[in-house]
């Protein structure tokens, strides 16, 4: 079978070649097929295939390009989080301002308290030394309610924090394409676990939870 | 039960300050025989060596909360029966039931004033 033996010169002849050697197999049924005839056929068929195999090549070819110029640019857009400065700076300063919250309002209620025990326990029966006495005190604790004021700006600065890693999440996420839906469910940590179980949920904000005689009724 | 104000009372909250408070506030009230734990489990260990009247504990603590505390107290015959408030911030309806069906006694939520502590004392006495 000479047709099968002939080079493709392009892949629209290795095309034709192919539809003229399979009508020539169709018209021969009866004659039984040379070596040379299934060579032909193979290389037929290898060489059709090979217009397929370029195209996929160069699809993939140029999907991986378009990846790997997305992977660099989102690289270059990263650095922009700053991820590096919000674990060695940001989050570390915000604890370190909430400690000092906790520390000024203890120091300041155990001085306020501190002054309301003494007034409680004077004992004279001279006026001018209780009014004296009271008024030492009452000065204390005018001292004392000074904290308000620092942890108001410690506060401050917490807040700007938290806005600013906010703001660097959302940069992150536009940057990734990341939107709300399809998000997996999500995964409690151990202290979460032993939180919702024991059913510890901290003091609820206003409008949240029951009040006193909410709960005086189920008493 | 008869409100005897000379009977111990365990105070049981991680925070020094509110164990502070209360102290005063009991102090106010007529108590004066007053313990304190930070913790539920430090709270057995005083339960174990003393009798107490009356327990006052927050919920929310480490590593044993209030709530535990509240079932293991049930739960052993020689203090099932023993007066038991819960002075707590958490106030979802949740917990108010939880504390209930535990066996609490009467439930304050936080902030609170020495007339609620001392209603909630004498309800519990039947005063």
């Amino acid at each position: 079978m000479g047709a099968a033996q002939q080079k493709p010169k392009s892949d629209e002849t290795s095309i034709d070649a192919l539809i003229n050697l399979s009508d020539k197999l169709k018209a021969n049924k009866a004659k039984n097929m040379s070596l040379t005839d299934v060579i032909g056929v193979a290389e037929l068929l290898t060489s059709s295939l090979q217009p397929l195999l370029r195209q996929i090549d160069s699809t993939i070819h140029s999907e991986l390009r378009g990846i790997l110029l997305r992977i660099e640019g989102l690289r270059k857009e990263i650095v922009k989080v700053r991820a590096d400065d919000i674990s060695n700076n940001k989050i570390p300063e915000m604890g370190k301002e909430l400690s000092a919250i906790v520390e000024s309002t203890e120091g300041a209620t155990n001085s306020i308290m501190e002054a309301a025990e003494t007034v409680l326990e004077i004992e004279t029966d001279n006026f001018e030394d209780y009014k004296q006495a009271v008024s030492d005190q009452m000065m204390t604790i005018f001292e004392a309610c000074s904290f308000q004021d620092l942890t108001g700006q410690r506060v401050t600065k917490i807040v700007q924090t938290v806005e600013i890693i906010e703001e660097r999440i959302n940069l992150l996420c536009e940057m990734l394409d990341m939107g709300d839906e399809n998000l997996p469910e999500e995964e409690l940590n151990q202290k979460q676990k032993r939180n919702k179980e024991l059913l510890l949920n901290g003091p609820a904000n206003e409008g949240e939870g029951v009040d006193q005689s909410a709960i005086d009724k189920l008493f | 039960m008869a409100l005897d104000v000379t009977m111990p009372v365990l105070v049981v909250d991680d925070y020094a300050t509110m164990i502070r408070i209360i102290r005063n506030l009991l102090k106010q009230i007529g108590f004066t025989n007053v313990d304190d734990a930070s913790d539920g489990k430090q709270a057995l260990e005083r339960i174990e060596k003393k009798q107490y009247g009356l327990i006052i504990s927050d919920w929310n603590m480490e590593p044993m909360t209030g709530y535990e505390l509240l079932k293991q107290v049930r739960a052993a015959s020689e203090t099932a029966r023993t007066p038991f408030i819960m002075v707590t911030a958490e106030s979802k309806t949740e917990n108010v039931i939880a504390a209930k069906k535990a066996g609490v006694n009467n439930y304050i939520v936080k902030p609170f004033n020495a007339q609620t502590l001392k209603g909630k004392i004498d309800a519990v006495f039947g005063e």
